[in-house]
């Protein structure tokens, strides 16, 4: 080889392709082939995904084709796959497809169309609580991550105590104690800017030197509140809330959010402490580009892997959840069907109508399953050390 | 190691002076009464209910109330507002009901953990391993009370015994051989279910430890000399796995005092579950907030307690 026909060559290499041939829709595909199971978890999630719209099209509405609130008391506790009883029933009240696909319950109403109802209640339960989680993982992760060195001020602290103080006494009636800390509230805020002209340190009087001293890091801040968070035992921690509040479905996806979050902070803030460090954030800085931009469009890429899979895992414990609030009697209240209160109405009937118990249970453990397979399933494929090896 | 010991027990003092508060605030500023000082209730005079405002502190500010809950937490003094009975008897004789459930659900989920992970990180990739992973996802997956179901259902229509309640009623007559039994099938199904999902992750993350461990030279060195596998596996591979789980040891405390809410309703025993799940409904915030409180401070002991052993066990860590 004479260095001649190596100059000729280089052209080619740079022609050559640079980047990968594969999109990573492509990679994500070829990965899920290989991983049989979580294909099977991706398959059924579609596919319940799919269910749960159609269920809320079929059984919504003032006529719906499945009427799940439906009460035949002359069909109670059929089987599945029962022929109603024509001669019993008035024409609107005769299932769809002449048969209950999945039997009555106690009521005789039909177990097909209260399983359609609830599995969009599952599905949004499941996707609002985890929403709400991750938000809040991602945002308390990130400061604590990013801005993490910055110290807080006494000051702040102050001034957040008195802001909340007050409005927590404002709504509660004590009116004049609430005003008047909001008032030294808004003291603090003007103590605070006619502090930031006077720059030299050393003429502050003693008691605005502690004031305007450096109390707690951000970083310290937010993971000890994790820790708090933490100290609460989680189910029992949802059930006082639940049990507390009036009962409705929001309610249940908002308290399963704000106390499910702490995960999702701790592996985005660390996520954030690498990442901050590395070449690509300095040159991003270096161009002059702001904080909010260098976050979202050149660290949370990078971080999102991990947050996407306990996303994923959270949706089935969240579903879970819900299923046992509603087995409990705290779940969504009852003309409004879901899986677990279905369940927990058939279990007095357990003996003579088993499927009560069963379709809603099987349901579940299905729907459970494929988001645990999928989620697992996405952990290696979002691994770049696994990718490498293939 | 004695400034470390310092250290957190001041920070852990701290978290737990907020869990106090935060607890409290929660409780205290949900909307609703508690069922003794509920207007609503036809049963109570204006005049009874100003008394039990009175005897509960209810009229006085919100921190004056703090005050006096914590005051008679720490002496010991605090009644349920549902039966005046001491918080702490209650709480007590509750978890000496709840106790055998954790004991043997611990040790079912020890003892079984170990084994499966072990063995199906040996073979892995085998059928046993992908088995037992399949089997341990649907473990984790199945709803604990549709489970419990299925289970009653299995056992009560094959071995034809009663399963729920602590013991059968009016067993006190019989035989003591056959009351033990009949405690013994009381108490296996609540704690199998308890342990089910603790199986399922504990025997995946044995699993894990043991492949890591595997894939170290020494043990290519052990394999590469001639040991015999069995040493290999047990001898060096699984005493160095061993070391995250000494530390688990102290994050099982705070199941000391969870109990399983929907498991110990379903088979009606009467444990720590059932009294804070009726201390819930009852609005009875005594209790609510010492439970709370207590398996706070359990929880705090429990991650100090491992820090610990970490410390203890592996030299390599200094704090």
């Amino acid at each position: 080889m004479n260095p001649g026909e190596n100059h000729i060559d280089a052209p080619d290499y740079i022609e050559a392709p640079l980047a990968p041939k594969h999109t990573r829709m492509q990679e994500f595909g070829r990965m899920l082939k290989q991983n049989r199971l979580a294909a099977l978890g991706f398959f059924i999630f579609v596919l319940f995904f799919l269910c749960a719209v159609t269920g809320l099209i079929l059984t919504s509405g003032t006529k719906p084709l499945f009427n799940p609130a439906m009460v035949r008391l002359e069909e109670k506790l059929r089987p599945p796959l029962s022929k109603p009883n024509l001669q019993a029933l008035r024409p609107d009240q005769v299932p769809v497809l002449n048969v209950y696909l999945m039997g009555t319950d106690d009521l005789g109403r039909d177990v097909f169309a209260r399983m359609l109802q609830g599995a969009w209640v599952s599905l949004t339960v499941g996707f609002v609580a985890v929403g709400i989680s991750v938000f809040i993982g991602i945002f308390m992760g990130g400061i604590a991550g990013y801005f993490g060195q910055h110290h807080i001020k006494a000051i702040h602290i102050l001034f957040f105590l008195c802001l909340i103080g007050g409005i927590g006494l404002v709504l509660i009636n004590a009116v004049f104690a609430g005003t008047a800390l909001l008032l030294l509230c808004l003291s603090s805020i003007v103590f605070l800017l006619s502090a930031r002209d006077k720059l030299p340190e050393k003429t502050l009087p003693a008691w605005k030197g502690i004031l305007l001293g450096n109390a707690v890091s951000v970083d310290t801040l937010i993971m000890r509140i994790v820790d708090i968070m933490l100290c609460f035992p989680s189910f029992f921690l949802i059930l006082t809330v639940v049990a507390l509040l009036p009962a409705s479905i929001y309610n249940i996806m908002i308290v399963i959010g704000l106390t499910s979050w702490m995960g999702t902070t701790r592996f985005v803030r660390a996520e954030f402490l690498s990442l901050r460090e590395q070449d690509f954030v300095a040159a991003a800085k270096a161009l002059g580009i702001g904080n909010f931009r260098i976050i979202f469009r050149h660290i949370m890429p990078n971080a999102v892997a991990p947050v996407l899979v306990s996303a994923t895992i959270g949706i089935a414990t969240a579903i879970l959840t819900e299923a046992g609030l509603s087995f409990l009697g705290f779940g969504v209240p009852p003309p409004h069907a879901t899986w677990g209160n279905i369940l927990s109405d058939g279990k007095n009937f357990i003996f003579d109508a088993p499927w009560l118990t069963f379709i809603p249970g099987i349901a579940i453990l299905i729907v459970v399953l494929s988001f645990n397979l999928f989620g697992e399933g996405l952990r290696d494929i979002l691994n770049p050390k696994l990718r490498e090896r293939h | 190691m004695l400034s470390f010991i310092g250290r957190s027990v001041i920070q852990k003092t701290i978290t737990l002076f907020f869990v106090s508060i935060v607890s409290f605030l929660i409780i205290h500023l949900a909307p609703g009464k508690p069922s003794q000082v509920n207007p609503m209730n036809p049963k109570f005079t204006p005049e009874i209910l100003e008394r039990f405002q009175k005897e509960f502190h209810l009229d006085k500010p919100l921190y004056v109330q703090y005050l006096y809950f914590y005051r008679g937490l720490f002496t010991g003094q605090t009644v349920s507002w549902k039966d005046n009975q001491s918080v702490f008897s209650k709480i007590w004789g509750r978890f000496l009901n709840s106790l055998p459930l954790f004991i043997v659900g611990t040790l079912i989920t020890w003892t079984l953990s170990f084994p499966v992970g072990i063995r199906s990180a040996i073979y892995r990739g085998g059928i046993y391993d992908r088995t037992t992973t399949f089997l341990s996802y649907l473990l984790i997956s199945i709803p604990g009370f549709f489970f419990a179901y299925v289970l009653i259902i299995f056992v009560v229509n094959h071995f034809h015994v009663p399963v729920i309640g602590m013991e059968t009623f009016g067993i006190a007559n019989s035989s003591i051989p056959h009351m033990i039994m009949d405690r013994i099938w009381h108490l296996l199904l609540p704690s199998v279910l308890g342990a089910t999902g603790g199986i399922a992750i504990l025997s995946r993350y044995v699993r894990s430890q043991m492949l890591e461990v595997e894939g170290q030279d020494y043990i290519r060195t052990a394999k590469a000399k001639g040991l015999p596998p069995d040493q290999v596996h047990y001898k060096h591979a699984f005493r160095n796995a061993l070391l995250p789980f000494v530390t688990m040891f102290g994050l099982i405390l705070p199941g000391l005092i969870g109990g399983s809410v929907i498991i110990e309703t379903i088979f009606s025993w009467p444990g720590m579950g059932r009294m804070a799940y009726d201390a819930i409904l009852a609005r009875d915030y005594p209790v609510i907030l010492t439970v709370n409180f207590v398996s706070a401070v359990l929880v705090l002991a429990g991650t100090f307690v491992s820090d610990l052993l970490y410390l203890v066990v592996d030299p390599r860590i200094r704090l």
